[in-house]
């Protein structure tokens, strides 16, 4: 394999500390030297037969590939909305080199054997690594628990039934306290499911939308439970998606007894709010939990600031444009997030000077990455590391245009947007992928 | 616009209607709410004729899609048109097999291929008149959009107050009943406020959205205490499947508490205006003497409704025709 140089760039490695100016060496797949490198460094590797392809990384950030926890990839089951490879190729365009998919599939990602196919599709598509979320129970149905120690033991990373344990109170605890025994997080989805039905955020906007509303406190209950089963099992919760004020005021109160409990926000959560849902009953808006309201992006903003919510992620969630086009209220949830994640980042939080880089930063590397329990090869660029890394032009201005998108569902309210900061390179495991030649039409 | 033709018939709109659609009362400003109001005043004159015609919409294909049951609504629609010498196809459709079926936004493209000016579509989604006045470039009219708006009832309402009782502005308008599922209730708020009328709901809690006090609407949960506080009470139907779901307790409570009668009408100011936009559960939220009694407006409100509808057709046709 090709070495890489990748010279005077600004790397920023939040797990290291670094922010300054300093070249990168990759080879053999791993990272090799950070630093002011000088020729006797790479040396080794000018002699071998592929050489070394040299980057100059003048005027661009360098940063650890993004590690986003949560993707639906819709295989196996619904592979016509989105596969394992096309997920997987979506976040290259997207900086991300590692990506936890969930286990909602059709069969659900319940067995070894399930976990083992996830790892060999993502072997075989050889691009960003997927990693596999397995559910907390058999067939994701919210009873029995399912083989948690063989499903570790075939390399899931974390657990989680989505919707289905919350509606059971009993289930949710013991998967709790029995996941626990293997240091795996319990990632719960977080929203009541008796209060949670409706179509957008519950107030002011539904109330004249004429669209039944889904209320914070649905949100609030289910955090705050799970944050009571965290302290009880001492088992790692994860929050998947915080949106709401009090949500994220219960994991403060948690963190501040000290259980263990992570929280994860998505751009658009930070970006959108429930106002933009009403004006046009446009279906790309259409996500769960919904957008909320100006005062919750504000208390999302300060919960990132804060270090209360310590991860963001994409919630990549394919849909056909064929059920997109229905009416607001039957319309699926979800929007695709693997190229936005970070330019939405850098664009409403990092520019703005709401959030210091590193630790923007840090939310899409090194924070999921411990999370997965990978931080020892991925999520940085510690010497030793997986050669995984982004390459951002932080002032390129562009806009998001549906040809740009990858995915095979486009179904983002960001088309037409206009961001700051664009993935130039991504490097996975060694493998460059140049990610700004498909979108060039859109610059 | 009605021509020479039939006689004398409504001028030209003083201002200009740019909408190809109506979809709601609260996109509409001040002038164009009393645009419509105008405009119905003439078509109001025709219904009054023996011979109840305008050649306004001569060659025009107007069709009613509804996918909810209706029979006032959609008879009111279909007889505006036709007095407008509109062809007029009336197409209902099971909600639940559309489901399985054909998208809202595919029939709709198909029977925009048959030739279709004008769709009326009254339907269980919010938003679905606006879904499909972006797919097709035909006129749209909401006829009732689940809980979201049913302008051409808030338009008829609005013209039947003011008939009554000439400018709206300060004057007081309650109403009454299940709010959050209203869509009847929303287009009121709004072309009321716009009127510069004060508004204000009355009915269980747990029957109104709280967020409508943003919007400066006045929320009472005891109606004996505002009856005398009130110009116009518009009472709405209340539906037996919230009691299912647990929002009141039932229809005898819901009659003690907030059923219109003859009692309560003596309590309210002696020229009130007793409203419905109907259908009518007699009995329950409206005694029955009060709902033919000499307060009582309702059936005016069913007569208005056509001209008003008329006067909505004619201008967004007009609309998409640019003239």
């Amino acid at each position: 394999m090709q070495a890489i140089l990748i010279k005077g760039g600004r790397v920023i490695d939040p797990a290291n500390g670094l922010d300054a100016t300093a070249d990168v060496l990759l080879a053999d797949g791993k990272v090799k030297a950070v630093g002011a490198l000088r020729e006797s460094d790479v040396k080794p590797w000018m002699g071998k037969a592929a050489g070394v392809e040299v980057l100059n990384a003048k005027g661009l950030w360098v940063m650890p590939g993004l590690v986003d926890l949560r993707a639906h990839l819709g295989e196996p089951g619904n592979e016509s909305a989105e596969t394992i490879a096309g997920g997987a190729l979506a976040a290259i365009h997207g900086g991300i080199t590692t990506l936890a998919c969930m286990p909602d599939t059709d069969p659900p990602i319940d067995t070894e054997a399930q976990v083992q196919f996830v790892l060999a599709r993502s072997r075989l598509a050889d691009m960003a690594e997927v990693l596999p979320v397995a559910a907390l129970t058999k067939r994701r149905e919210g009873r029995e628990l399912a083989e948690l120690g063989q499903l570790v033991a075939a390399g899931a990373v974390a657990f989680s039934d989505e919707m289905r344990a919350t509606d059971s109170p009993s289930t949710l605890l013991k998967g709790m306290a029995y996941a626990s025994m293997f240091d795996r997080p319990v990632i719960e989805f977080a929203q009541d499911p008796n209060l949670a039905g409706g179509a957008m955020n519950a107030g002011y906007e539904a109330t004249l939308a004429g669209l039944p509303g889904i209320p914070a406190l649905a949100e609030e209950l289910a955090v705050a439970r799970a944050c009571m089963f965290a302290r009880e099992t001492g088992c790692h919760y994860h929050a998947a998606k915080l949106t709401t004020r009090n949500a994220i005021r219960a994991v403060k109160r948690a963190r501040k007894l000290r259980v263990k409990v992570s929280a994860a926000t998505c751009p658009h959560y930070f970006a959108l709010t429930d106002a933009e849902v009403r004006r046009r009953y446009d279906t790309a808006y259409k996500v769960f939990p919904p957008l909320r309201t100006k005062d919750d992006v504000a208390w999302i903003r300060r919960g990132l600031r804060e270090g209360i919510i310590d991860c963001i992620s994409s919630d990549h969630t394919p849909v056909p444009p064929e059920l997109k086009e229905l009416e607001f209220g039957r319309a699926p949830f979800g929007i695709v997030g693997l190229q936005t994640l970070l330019p939405v980042t850098l664009t409403e939080l990092v520019h703005g000077g709401e959030l210091p880089l590193a630790q923007a930063v840090a939310a899409m590397t090194v924070n999921p990455a411990r999370l997965l329990r990978v931080a020892g090869r991925k999520g940085s660029l510690t010497v030793g590391h997986d050669a995984d890394v982004a390459l951002v032009d932080p002032q390129e201005t562009w806009t998001l245009e549906e040809a740009g998108l990858v995915s095979r569902c486009r179904n983002t309210p960001f088309i037409g947007m206009k961001f700051k900061g664009r993935v130039k390179f991504t490097i996975a495991r060694g493998r460059l992928f140049d990610v700004s030649v498909p979108q060039a039409a859109g610059a | 616009m009605p021509t020479q033709a039939s006689g004398e018939t409504p001028a030209a709109p003083p201002i200009a209607w740019r909408r190809k659609d109506l979809l709601g009362l609260e996109e509409l400003t001040r002038e164009e709410i009393l645009t419509v109001l105008d405009q119905a005043s003439g078509f109001k004159e025709i219904s009054t004729r023996s011979i109840k015609k305008a050649p306004t919409l001569r060659g025009k294909v107007v069709l009613t899609l509804f996918y909810e049951p209706s029979t006032r609504t959609r008879a009111s629609f279909s007889l505006a048109a036709q007095r407008l010498s509109a062809d007029v196809q009336e197409l209902d459709l099971d909600a639940s097999s559309a489901k399985k079926g054909e998208t809202l936004v595919d029939t709709a493209r198909n029977l925009r291929a048959m030739g279709v000016d004008v769709f009326v579509i009254r339907h269980q989604q919010a938003g679905a008149p606006a879904l499909l006045a972006r797919s097709v470039d035909s006129s749209v009219i909401n006829a009732g959009d689940g809980t979201h708006e049913h302008p051409t009832q808030g338009l008829l309402d609005l013209f039947t107050m003011r008939e009554k009782l000439g400018n709206l502005k300060g004057r007081k308008v309650a109403l009454v009943g299940d709010i959050t599922h209203s869509r009847v209730a929303r287009s009121n708020i709004w072309g009321l406020l716009k009127l510069g009328a004060e508004v204000g709901v009355v009915g269980p809690k747990t029957l109104i959205p709280g967020a409508l006090k943003e919007l400066g609407v006045r929320i009472h949960y005891h109606l004996d205490e505002v009856l005398g506080h009130y110009d116009v009470f518009n009472i709405l139907r209340i539906q037996l499947e919230r009691q299912g779901a647990g929002l009141f307790p039932g229809m005898r409570e819901y009659n003690l508490h907030y059923g219109i009668d003859e009692r309560r009408l003596a309590r309210m100011k002696p020229d009130v205006l007793i409203m419905h936009p109907g259908p009518i559960n007699r009995g329950v939220e409206i005694s029955h003497g009060v709902a033919d009694g000499r307060n009582s407006v309702i059936l005016e409100q069913v007569s208005n409704g056509v001209a008003v509808r008329m006067a909505v057709l004619a201008l967004v046709q007009s609309a998409r025709e640019g003239k």
